[in-house]
């Protein structure tokens, strides 16, 4: 069966390549891979494309497969040497060389204990080796990753959740921010760490982004309203 | 074939043949996601036979089933009472085997993609069943595949009479029961697995009708898996 | 090291390309054709039944014993309880310990063997009905596994039930004693002669029939066909590359061949 942009597809399915160019270079993402000569579908899910080129899949999954720079939120399992091992859900746990959190030499060791919840960004992701993560950028900031010990809520969400706060189109944490004061750490990895004013605001944060998954951003809105009415009472 | 001449009229033939294709499956059901905590997972029933599926992966591998190019497939396979017997074991082989077929395991070497399959009730064709549920819950995970699988059985009737997707007591009358596994790309035969003696006519029979029903299996996947992407993307 | 036996271990796949480009397979085969088959039957004495079957390196003894036992339920069947050993004399693939998945998968086969082709009717190993049966244990030990122990096991079943002699066993009705005849022997009933055939699928295109262990480890595929007769037993593929149903055709034409010839194979052997 062949697909065109916009369409439900499923593993098997063909990539209809006929009203491209035959000589344009095009760009495939996750879910399309080429098999003898044909691209073909590896994932069901939803097939989108961006200019010039550039086709992928959308679908959803709850399962992590770590790629290079995604901000991901992880947990410190183990400390091996110089490195500490931390989980980030996927497959393999992810590598974290001391050294690499902001200000940390050889002599200032970073304070990082096992359990700690790390806010991090995947350097390098190879399905050959293990996921390397780093807690600064290229120029040694921490610019918002390193340790998150200040309390809060960790919680699991689906991979597609995660895409659609990020999505700069999303208004559910525009619409809480209005009323709520809060902290998040959204990692491409599913899993969501929030801290608001108080713990009964924290709760109510996480269940309105859990429950945020199905919905669109009206019925968003109208959930925010009926939250920041109850949470109003509440306090 | 016995050098045996039976008498048998066209229009009986005819009707026979006619009965055959215009078989159908039993009514296909699934809850897709039914279980929260596992990747994916699926609740999956053909007719009265009922399987529940849940997949996981690609996940945390044990060393000594590390693969260093490719990802390690495992099956378990729960009975609805008592322990696994070796019957089980086949069952989990053939079912490994195929669905490694399908999986593109070279994406994710030195990880495992294990499928965990309970029985809930075996009403006739559960081989194909547990197939088809399988490949529903890799599907809700979405893990990488080059292409789907469908199983169809049919059962031979001691008269020669072809029953597509035998219920429990047509597979226990029969003389042959045939369960066919195709894949979505171009309906070749991925697996095949028999009991009981039947002829090469009675083959060529089976393979066409069950290819047929496949189509509306893989059309039953499509449909699920839009209802469910529409509804969360 | 001779350069073809670095190229053979570094690329094997590429190293059975060369061979298959022109046909014939590394140990000098077509690709149809099977390997020397021996069959040796009676060589375990102190069994009821026994044989001994050699495909090519792939060796497999069978032995069957006899013993007495109260019937199920239903009153005149017997029991056939075959069982497939791999031990790790056969092959470096098998530690000591208790029976592996690939041990256990195929004595299910055998399992399935019988009762799909019934080539043994349970009925027949009824002596007092709703007292006393039958029982068959029927013992495979691969000695040497070098590829296609399906075929090996199935055609070492085959031969060990045609040679297999049960005592007379009487029981006095009264006193419920049983006596046994060990001077008169009856031989089993065994109408049918199912024969497997196994192939693999190599580079997801080419088949060859009777792998090796070399050629079961490069296979994207395996498929077997049980024939008897005229009539088909059993197909069995699980998984692997899709074939088309040319393929398949072909397959089991090429297995009605092999069954004809080792029925006559057997056949031979008993008659002598």
């Amino acid at each position: 069966m062949k697909v065109c942009v916009g369409q439900v597809t499923l593993p098997g399915d063909e990539f209809d390549m006929s009203p491209l160019e035959s000589n344009k270079k095009i760009v495939v993402g996750p879910g399309l891979a080429e098999f003898e000569g044909m691209i073909k579908i590896i994932k069901p899910g939803i097939l989108r494309y961006r200019e010039p080129a550039t086709y992928w899949i959308d679908s959803h999954q709850k399962r992590y497969v770590a790629n290079k720079g995604d901000l991901v939120v992880g947990i410190v399992t183990q400390k091996v040497g110089d490195i500490f091992r931390v989980d980030i859900g996927s497959s393999e746990q992810a590598s974290l060389s001391y050294l690499s959190f902001e200000g940390a030499t050889k002599r200032n060791r970073p304070d990082v204990k096992i359990g700690d919840i790390v806010y991090a960004n995947v350097l390098v992701a190879n399905k050959d080796m293990e996921a390397e993560l780093v807690c600064i950028d290229s120029d040694g900031h921490s610019n918002g990753l390193g340790v998150i010990r200040s309390g809060g809520f960790l919680f699991q969400s689906s991979l597609h959740l995660v895409r659609k706060l990020l999505n700069p189109n999303c208004v559910l944490q525009k619409t809480l921010g209005k009323t709520f004061e809060f902290e998040t750490a959204i990692g491409m990895n599913g899993r969501i760490w929030v801290r608001a004013q108080s713990d009964i605001q924290t709760i109510t944060m996480a269940n309105a982004i859990l429950a945020s998954e199905h919905m669109n951003n009206v019925q968003i809105e109208t959930m925010c309203k009926k939250l920041c009415k109850v949470a109003s009472k509440m306090d | 074939m016995a050098a045996a001449f039976i008498v048998v009229r066209k229009e009986d033939l005819e009707a026979q043949q006619n009965a055959e294709s215009c078989q159908t499956l039993r009514c296909l059901t699934s809850e897709l996601g039914c279980l929260t905590r596992s990747d994916g997972s699926v609740s999956f029933s053909q007719g009265d036979t009922t399987v529940l599926a849940v997949s996981y992966g690609p996940a945390e591998v044990r060393i000594n089933q590390e693969q260093y190019d490719k990802a390690t497939v495992e099956v378990v396979y729960k009975p609805k009472v008592g322990l696994p017997r070796p019957i089980d074991r086949k069952r989990e082989a053939i079912l490994k085997s195929t669905l490694e077929a399908a999986i593109v395991t070279s994406l994710h070497p030195r990880s495992s993609i294990s499928i965990i399959i309970q029985e809930t009730e075996d009403l006739g064709s559960n081989m194909a069943c547990c197939i088809n549920a399988a490949c529903l819950a890799l599907l809700d995970a979405a893990v990488h595949m080059a292409f789907m699988v469908a199983a169809v059985a049919v059962s031979v009737m001691e008269d020669g009479q072809i029953k597509l997707d035998p219920n429990k007591k047509e597979e226990l009358e029969g003389r042959a029961t045939l369960t066919f596994v195709f894949d979505s790309a171009d309906l070749k035969v991925v697996s095949v697995v028999t009991s009981g003696t039947f002829s090469q006519e009675e083959y060529k029979k089976s393979i066409d009708l069950t290819r047929l029903a496949a189509e509306r299996v893989f059309q039953f996947y499509r449909d699920s898996l839009s209802k469910k992407l529409m509804q969360s993307i | 090291m001779p350069l073809f036996k670095t190229f053979k271990i570094t690329q094997p796949k590429e190293y059975y390309e060369k061979f298959l480009e022109k046909d014939v397979r590394p140990d000098n085969r077509e690709l149809g054709e099977f390997r020397p088959t021996v069959l040796n039957i009676g060589c375990v004495t102190t069994a009821e039944g026994s044989s001994l079957v050699k495909l090519g390196n792939t060796s497999v003894i069978c032995g069957i014993k006899a013993e007495v036992a109260e019937p199920a339920s239903d009153g005149k069947k017997g029991y056939l309880v075959p069982n497939v050993e791999l031990p790790p004399l056969c092959s470096t693939n098998f530690k000591p310990g208790p029976p592996s998945e690939l041990a256990q998968v195929l004595s299910q086969n055998m399992v399935d063997f019988l009762t799909d082709s019934k080539c043994v009717r349970l009925e027949d190993l009824c002596i007092v009905p709703g007292k006393l049966v039958w029982s068959l244990y029927i013992d495979l030990v691969c000695l040497d596994f070098d590829g296609n122990v399906m075929d090996a096991c199935t055609l070492a079943l085959m031969a060990a039930l045609r040679n297999t002699l049960l005592p007379v066993v009487t029981v006095d009705e009264d006193s419920g004693e049983i006596t046994t005849d060990v001077s008169i022997h009856q031989k089993l009933s065994i109408s049918k002669c199912p024969v497997s055939t196994s192939f693999i699928i190599f580079d997801k295109k080419i088949l060859l029939v009777d792998p090796t262990s070399e050629e079961e480890d490069l296979a994207t595929g395996a498929l077997t066909i049980i024939t008897e007769g005229d009539n088909l037993c059993s197909i069995y593929k699980p998984g692997g590359t899709p074939l088309t149903d040319t393929q398949m055709k072909t397959c089991i034409d090429r297995a009605f061949l092999r069954g004809r010839e080792a029925e006559r194979l057997i056949e031979e052997l008993i008659d002598k």
